[in-house]
């Protein structure tokens, strides 16, 4: 799961002042990159095959998932990470979207994200009913070349690459295994769709809430049926692939916790996350487990299309509501070192004029007097420009004789 | 029942939530800080509705942590205290907070905006199909005008955080319950421990589900604790990028400038007896320079991705006052400002400016303070 951020939010070192042009711009969100890092090395250990999700207006968020199947290419949305692309590329873009907090944000993105197990699962399904039904070896080739190539099928099923000469498919049409033994190989394909693991970036730089995971995991358990377990923070990780299970470390509180977590499962990626290389023994089985490769088109999707209800998503499926922003509130006074005029002593009440001032402490601000008084009192060095002393007495002189009684 | 096309109570429904509720986390059979600021945080809202504090804790032998709960504040302590949830699983906890949810209806559900604070309320707020608004500095109680549907909702929690493009939002959940929040440590005070203070301990007793062990812990260690203690220092002193050049504009070694803090923190801790830490920005530390490796490293940082600190006195060197650096000590009780810039943000805040360069400034100080009179 990725976000688009305005390029303002992400900058770590401002040059006072100084905007720059591009800033209004969405980018990718900065904590994202180490998502993609640990999806890049989930690919190279168990294979499968890496879909990035983002929810946002379309024309800003095409761009950002354009750059992410190259992001070892200078980008102006995507840091650069020495990374292969992702292999597919989902929008989720709607009117109704707009407006939306972190449980109707976690809605649509779980809504989206079972639209791809649903789109998954039917790829296979369909093979399957095929194989049930008794179509003929052809048939079930021609239909297996035709989800290869939309990508929604791994190469145990079917492949054209030359290395990978043993796809279920094939060895069925080459008699040289049982259509029984071409069933098990498709229900455990299709057992593989629902193992699936997603990662996101530990929050945003621009809401900084983190909810948006671990809700995207509670949202899928529901639509799903099955709750879908989440680590947020985590901070190391690795796959066990026969398994099936992820080992991973997080802290809460003043605890590192090692975690053992079945797929499926959601993960949050802390950003002292570092990626492991996976053993080189992983590397056949992830290759079979792969799918044909990049689809370069960026689909987009709406409200309709991944079955979401309406009224649960943006603005009305909010709870939350932003109220009106504030000003940090001003200090009640401020002296500035050699601006500000302040009593030198204590001062009792006295009248000038027919006027009464005070009572003033020492160090009090000089504030609202006439300015001939000010003259007065200033010739008489009753007040005096704050110093720099002034203030170091302020602060520190009472803290000193309290040490000094000690 | 829900309002029109929104999501969402009745009035009639909402009226129904009472009590303050709060996440407390116990360490070595105590609360930790932020627990008791947490307490103090509810403390304040429910003074304000005339409910109870609810403390809610999770764990294994809480018997003591039970007790300090009302010593701290708490009117009511709601606990399951079992084996099985000695250690913090998402699943079980959720399951069992949702539960206690449903089974009390609390107005409002507070938790500490930390990593576990963080993993929890999400999945709580979801299941419970209500708002969550995170990294709160302040909570108020407000009655709220919901304009699509022309309703005041009477006594909604004004959840208050720092927003980048504004300087502070408030973020309200009128139509749901419980209002959920996180609260940013160090923005409260603990309540003074009053010892023999009693309430109601209300035992919750859960019993383990499947899915309570989805997810198994393989081991648990204690991190060390960093030795740099923004939050409990009495001053801080905060160097910013400012440290990179001085006044004439020719570069400086940032580690000049780290110098001359430790020196004058140095003296404020032996000749006034003071707690003293030193602290940066984020645009410092993430500068990763060479002089500053090891020294000004990330949990020095103080602001919405730092630490929040309330010292005494903190001194801003070199520091321009970007908003998410202001969040993270605006609380301090004074704050001395030294910046070139008479237009630096900083100022707006600082009870104390002083507009000049810090490289001029910071040897005055030292000889005046280490000097005596
Ligand atoms: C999502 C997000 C989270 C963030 N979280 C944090 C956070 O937790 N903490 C944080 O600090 N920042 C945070 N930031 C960064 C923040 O926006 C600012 O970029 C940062 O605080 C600026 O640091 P600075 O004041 O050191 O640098 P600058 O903004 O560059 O300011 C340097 C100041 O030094 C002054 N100066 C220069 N030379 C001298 C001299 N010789 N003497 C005196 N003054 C001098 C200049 O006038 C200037 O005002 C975050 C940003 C984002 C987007």
């Amino acid at each position: 799961m990725v976000k688009g951020v305005p390029a303002r939010t992400t900058g770590v070192i401002t040059v006072s002042g100084v905007l720059r042009r591009e800033e209004m711009d969405l980018v990718m969100n900065p904590h994202d990159s180490k998502a993609l890092q640990a999806a890049h090395y989930l690919r190279q250990a168990v294979g499968g095959k890496i879909i990035a999700v983002s929810m946002g207006p379309e024309p800003k968020i095409v761009p950002i998932m354009q750059d992410l199947y190259e992001p070892n290419q200078e980008s102006r949305y995507v840091p650069r990470m020495p990374i292969y692309g992702v292999d597919e590329n989902i929008v989720l873009s709607d009117r109704r979207m707009a407006g939306a907090d972190t449980l109707a944000t976690a809605y649509a993105l779980s809504a989206g994200v079972k639209k791809i197990i649903d789109i998954h699962a039917d790829a296979v399904k369909n093979l399957i009913n095929m194989v049930e039904s008794g179509a003929s070896a052809a048939e079930i080739e021609r239909k297996a070349e035709e989800l290869y190539r939309e990508n929604l099928i791994p190469n145990k099923i079917y492949s054209t690459l030359s290395t990978i000469g043993d796809s279920a498919v094939k060895l069925f049409a080459e008699g040289k295994i049982t259509r029984e033994e071409l069933l098990n190989r498709l229900h455990s394909a299709l057992e593989d769709v629902y193992n699936f693991i997603i990662i996101a970036g530990m929050k945003t730089s621009d809401g900084e809430t983190g909810n948006t995971g671990p809700q995207t995991a509670e949202g899928l358990g529901e639509l799903l049926g099955k709750l879908i377990p989440h680590v947020a923070f985590v901070r190391d990780f690795e796959i066990f692939p026969d398994e099936r299970i992820i080992v991973a470390s997080r802290r809460v509180g003043n605890l590192v916790q090692r975690l053992r977590i079945p797929l499926p499962c959601l993960l949050t990626i802390h950003t002292e996350y570092t990626p492991k290389i996976p053993p080189a023994s992983y590397q056949k089985k992830a290759k079979r487990n792969g799918y044909r490769g990049q689809v370069k088109k960026v689909k987009v999707w709406d409200a309709d299309y991944i079955g979401a209800d309406p009224s649960r998503l943006g603005f009305s499926g909010s709870p939350t509501i932003v109220g009106p922003g504030m000003e940090i509130g001003k200090p009640p006074v401020q002296k500035i070192v050699g601006e500000s005029l302040v009593f030198e002593r204590d001062v009792d009440e006295f009248e000038w004029r027919g006027g009464k001032y005070g009572p003033f402490k020492k160090g009090d601000l000089v504030q609202n007097l006439p300015e001939e008084l000010v003259m007065e009192l200033r010739e008489k060095n009753i007040i005096g420009v704050f110093t720099l002393k002034h203030l170091l007495d302020e602060l520190f002189g009472g803290v000193k004789l309290v040490a000094r009684a000690v | 029942m829900s309002q029109g096309q929104f999501s969402g109570l009745s009035l009639e429904e909402l009226s129904q939530y009472k009590d303050v509720w709060v996440y407390v986390v116990v360490d070595d059979g105590k609360l930790t800080k932020p627990s008791l600021e947490l307490i103090a945080a509810g403390r304040k809202i429910a003074d304000k509705i005339q409910q109870r504090v609810v403390a809610v804790m999770i764990g294994y032998q809480l018997d003591n942590a039970v007790k300090e709960a009302f010593e701290y504040g708490a009117d009511a302590v709601l606990y399951a205290d079992e084996p099985w949830l000695k250690s913090y699983i998402c699943l079980p906890y959720t399951r069992i907070l949702v539960e206690m949810v449903k089974q009390y209806k609390p107005y409002a559900f507070l938790f500490i905006a930390d990593e576990l604070g963080r993993d929890l309320s999400p999945r709580v707020a979801y299941r419970l199909k209500t708002g969550l608004a995170t990294d709160n500095i302040d909570l108020e109680v407000e009655d709220y005008f919901f304009g699509p549907t022309r309703t005041t909702y009477k006594n909604t929690l004004a959840q208050i955080r720092p927003d980048f493009a504004t300087r502070i939002a408030k973020i309200y959940t009128p139509r749901h319950r419980p209002q959920i929040a996180s609260i940013r440590p160090g923005n409260f005070n603990p309540l003074p421990r009053q010892p023999g203070r009693r309430g109601e301990a209300i035992r919750f007793t859960p019993t383990p589900a499947d899915e309570d062990f989805i997810i198994q812990i393989i081991e648990e260690e204690k991190v060390p604790k960093s030795p740099i203690d923004l939050e409990n220092a009495q001053v801080v002193i905060s160097l910013g990028l400012g440290i990179l050049r001085d006044g004439e504009g020719r570069p400086r070694s940032p580690r000049e400038g780290y110098e001359l803090a430790e020196k004058l923190a140095t003296i404020l801790r032996e000749k006034y007896g003071l707690r003293v830490e030193i602290g940066a920005t984020r645009a410092l530390i993430y500068a990763e320079l060479k002089e500053l490796e090891g020294i000004v490293t990330k949990d020095r940082q103080v602001g919405q991705t730092g630490k929040t600190v309330a010292p005494e006195i903190y001194i801003a060197l070199g520091i321009s006052g970007a908003v998410q650096h202001r969040v993270g000590m605006i609380r301090s009780k004074n704050i001395v400002a030294v910046n070139l810039d008479p237009k630096a943000p900083i100022f707006e805040i600082a009870h104390y400016a002083v507009k000049d360069d810090l490289y001029k400034i910071l040897p005055k100080i030292i000889e005046y303070l280490s000097g005596g009179e």
